[in-house]
C-alpha cells in the first residue's frame, strides 16, 4: 500500500509536468502575447519594461525554463490582468465560493440521483419508473443556461418572488449561510447529476439483481427490502464509483456558467476572462491546479474501490 | 411412507419473445421423508426449472407456474404462499444448493455473514451468535481453521471450498427439505466425491429430505433411494435407484446408461453418445418427445405421448414399446432390445 502510494505520486508529478509542459507550449504558439492591447499607448521604454516585467522580452525556451522553476515550487508569477494577484491569492479568494456551491450540488445531486435510481430498479416497468426515467433524461438533455434563466423567471418574479436571482454569502457566512443566495444555483447544478445517477444506479442494480448470488439470497428466505440493502445495493455500486472522479472534479470546474448567470463570484470567471485575456500565469497555474486536483481525486476513489469491492487488492509493482 | 413434498402436474412456462418456452411440461413426482430423490436428465430438461418452482423462485414477468400445478409441502399448498410464508419456509424448511457456488455467494459479503443471515431471520439469532454459529457450520462442513475463514471474502476460497460454504449456508437452519441443484458440476472428480459424502453425512444426521439433481447417473448411485429421469420437460421413467439401474424400461434410461463409461471393461472404449437433439419447447412435438432420437420408433411415437406403463411397485416408464398392441410390430421389426418389454399392468 505505501509502495503503492509512493509509486502513485511520482505518477502524479509526471503527469503534472506534462501537462504544464503541453499548456506552456500551446499557449506560447498563440500568436500575439497578453499585452499587445496594454501596451498599446505606452511609450517604446515603457513597453521594454513591461514586456521585461513579465519576461516576455525573453525566448520561449528560457522561459519554458523560468516556468518549469516556479512550477516545482508553486510560483506561477503574477496575474496580467489583476495586478499584484497570483493564481494562489486568486484561489484563496474565490476557491471557497466556487467549492461549496460544488459540494452542495453534488451531495444533493448524488443522494437524490441514487434514491431514484433504487426507486427506479425496484419498480422496472411500472409508471415510476418511466416517469423517473423520463424526467432524469430530459435533465440530463437540458442545458445549465436555460434551466438558470428558467428557474430565476419561476422564483424571482416570474411566478413567485421568493427567492434572490443573484448573489452568493460572504464573509462569516462563505460557508455555512445565505442559504437562500444559494438554493437556485444549487437547483440549477445539481439536476445533471441527479439525472445521471439514477440512470447509471438502475443499469447497475438491474444487472446485480440477476445474479445468482441474488438468487440465493432470496432462496434464504430474506426479506425484498434486506435483499436489495444487504445484496445488490454494495455490488451496484462499484460502476457508480467509477463515476464519483468525474463528478468531484466537476464539482470544482463545472460550475462556470451557473457562477456568470447568478453573478457568483466564483473562481469560473476569473478563469474565463484570464483565458480570454491570455494571462498567462493564471492560466498555466489553474490547469496545473485542477489536473492535480482531478489526480487526487482518481486516486482516492482508487483505494475507495477497494473498499466497496474485496477483490480488488491495492499492491505496488509489476503484477 | 410418508411424503413431505408431493408435486402434481407441474407446468413452468418462460415467455420469451421467440414465443412460450414450455419448461417444464405437467411433473409429478413425491420426496419422502428422510429419503433421497435423484432427478437426471440432460441439460434443458427442466430439471432446474421444477426444484425452482420448488422455492418459489420462479420469476415473472417472464417465469410463470401455470395454473393447475400443484405442490404439497406437508400437505400445503405452497404455490398459494403470501410473501411471509415463502419467507418462512424458504431457508427454514427447504434451502437449495446451486451448481456454481462461484456466482452464487456474493462476492462483497465475507462468507460467515452470508451464513449468519439466515441464522439471524429463521433462528432470531443476534449478530454474534449467529457468527459464532457460522463458524461452527464451517467446521461442520469441513473447512480447516473456520475461524479465520468466517472473515474471509468468497473469492478468497478454492471451488470445492466454495460449494462447502454453499452447503453450510443451506444447512445452517437445518432445513426439512434440501434441494441440490447439480451441486458438483462445476468441480473435478475427487472434490465431487468429498462434497457428495458431506452432503449425505448431514443428510444423514439430520434426517433431510433430498432433491438431488444432477446430469450424471454415476454420482447417483450411492446417495439416491428414488431416480426420476426427466426429459424435456417430462418425467419418462421413475423408480428406485437399482431398477433405475438395472431394469432400465424406456429407452432414454437405457442410453443415458450406455453412455456412461464402465470401470470393468477393456481401457479404449468409444464414449457412447446420444445422437439429435432434445426437441424444441417454444413447440414441443405432440407424440414422444424422444421419438426423433429413439432406434425403437413406432408411428404411433410420433402421433400420441404414451402413457405410464406400470413395472410392479413405484417403476413407471412412459414409452410405447411397453404397450401389448406394440407386440406384433416389434416381433416383425427383429429388432433386439436391451431391455425386457411389456408392464405389469397398463394405466
Amino acid at each position: 500500500m505505501l509502495k503503492y502510494t509512493i509509486q502513485r505520486f511520482f505518477a502524479m508529478i509526471l503527469t503534472l509536468i506534462i501537462i504544464a509542459t503541453a499548456t506552456f507550449f500551446l499557449l506560447a504558439a498563440v500568436p500575439g502575447d497578453p499585452l499587445v492591447t496594454k501596451a498599446e499607448r505606452l511609450s517604446e521604454e515603457q513597453k521594454e519594461r513591461m514586456y521585461a516585467k513579465y519576461g516576455l522580452d525573453k525566448g520561449v525556451l528560457e522561459r519554458y525554463i523560468i516556468t518549469m522553476k516556479g512550477f516545482f515550487v508553486g510560483d506561477f508569477g503574477e496575474s496580467i490582468t489583476f495586478p499584484g494577484e497570483t493564481v494562489w491569492s486568486i484561489a484563496e479568494a474565490k476557491l471557497p465560493v466556487s467549492a461549496r456551491l460544488g459540494i452542495q450540488q453534488m451531495l444533493i445531486g448524488i443522494t437524490v440521483g441514487l434514491g431514484l435510481g433504487i426507486i427506479a430498479a425496484m419498480k422496472k416497468g411500472t409508471w415510476a419508473d418511466y416517469t423517473i426515467i423520463t424526467l432524469s433524461i430530459l435533465l440530463i438533455s437540458i442545458p445549465h443556461l436555460v434551466f438558470g434563466l428558467l428557474l430565476q423567471y419561476i422564483f424571482a418574479g416570474g411566478v413567485v418572488n421568493i427567492l434572490p436571482t443573484i448573489g452568493w454569502p460572504e464573509g462569516d457566512e462563505l460557508w455555512f449561510g445565505g442559504w437562500e443566495y444559494t438554493i437556485l444555483p444549487t437547483l440549477t447544478g445539481c439536476f445533471s447529476y441527479i439525472a445521471s445517477y439514477t440512470r447509471l444506479l438502475k443499469t447497475s442494480m438491474l444487472d446485480v439483481v440477476n445474479q445468482d448470488y441474488v438468487m440465493t439470497a432470496e432462496s434464504k428466505g430474506l426479506s425484498n427490502m434486506r435483499i436489495i440493502f444487504k445484496h445488490v445495493l454494495r455490488n451496484s455500486f462499484i460502476p457508480v464509483c467509477t463515476n464519483l472522479p468525474m463528478s468531484v472534479a466537476m464539482c470544482i470546474t463545472g460550475s462556470f456558467f451557473i457562477e456568470k448567470i447568478f453573478a457568483i463570484p466564483g473562481i469560473g470567471l476569473y478563469f474565463t476572462s484570464a483565458v480570454q485575456s491570455r494571462d498567462l500565469s493564471i492560466v498555466l497555474g489553474w490547469t496545473v491546479l485542477i489536473s492535480a486536483m482531478y489526480i487526487i481525486v482518481v486516486f482516492i476513489t482508487d483505494i475507495l474501490y477497494t473498499v466497496v469491492d474485496p477483490r480488488i487488492r491495492i499492491r505496488g509493482g509489476k503484477r | 411412507m410418508e411424503n413431505i413434498l408431493e408435486v402434481k402436474d407441474l407446468r413452468v412456462s418462460y415467455h420469451t419473445y421467440a414465443g412460450e418456452v414450455q419448461s417444464v411440461r405437467g411433473v409429478s413426482f413425491n420426496v419422502e421423508r428422510g429419503e433421497a430423490l435423484a432427478i437426471v436428465g440432460e441439460s434443458g430438461c427442466g430439471k432446474s426449472v421444477t426444484v425452482r418452482a420448488v422455492m418459489g423462485l420462479i420469476k415473472g414477468p417472464t417465469g410463470e407456474v401455470k395454473p393447475g400445478s400443484s405442490i404439497l409441502y406437508n400437505g400445503e399448498e405452497i404455490l398459494n404462499y403470501n410473501k411471509k410464508q415463502w419467507s418462512a419456509y424458504r431457508g427454514a424448511e427447504a434451502a437449495i444448493i446451486f451448481q456454481d457456488a462461484l456466482t452464487a455467494l456474493n462476492p462483497t459479503m465475507t462468507v460467515g455473514k452470508q451464513i449468519a443471515e439466515n441464522l439471524i431471520i429463521h433462528k432470531n439469532l443476534n449478530k454474534q451468535e449467529a457468527l459464532a454459529e457460522a463458524t461452527e457450520m464451517l467446521r461442520v462442513v469441513g473447512i480447516p481453521e473456520p475461524e479465520k475463514r468466517v472473515k474471509q471474502y468468497p473469492h478468497e476460497f478454492s471451488g470445492g471450498m466454495r460449494q462447502r460454504v454453499m452447503i453450510a449456508i443451506a444447512f445452517a437452519c437445518d432445513p426439512k427439505l434440501l434441494i441440490a441443484d447439480e451441486p458438483t458440476t462445476a468441480l473435478d472428480v475427487t472434490i465431487q466425491a468429498q462434497i457428495l459424502d458431506v452432503i449425505s453425512d448431514l443428510q444423514k444426521q439430520h434426517g433431510t429430505s433430498v432433491i438431488l439433481i444432477t446430469h450424471d447417473l454415476g454420482v447417483v448411485a450411492n446417495i439416491a433411494k428414488h431416480i426420476v429421469v426427466m426429459y424435456s420437460g417430462m418425467i419418462i421413467e421413475k423408480g428406485l435407484c437399482e431398477e433405475i439401474f438395472y431394469q432400465p424400461k424406456h429407452p432414454y434410461t437405457w442410453s443415458l446408461l450406455n453412455a456412461v463409461p464402465r470401470l470393468d471393461l477393456e481401457n479404449k472404449q468409444d464414449l457412447v453418445a446420444i445422437e439429435g437433439t432434445p426437441p424444441d419447447l417454444i413447440a414441443p412435438p405432440k407424440g414422444c418427445p424422444f421419438s426423433t432420437r429413439c432406434k425403437y420408433c413406432m408411428n404411433i411415437c410420433n402421433e400420441r405421448m404414451p402413457e405410464f406403463t406400470s413395472f410392479g411397485g413405484e417403476h413407471k416408464a412412459a414409452c410405447w414399446l411397453h404397450h401389448p398392441m406394440a407386440a406384433n410390430s416389434i416381433k416383425e421389426s427383429g429388432l433386439e432390445f436391451p431391455f425386457e418389454l411389456g408392464g405389469v399392468e397398463n394405466e
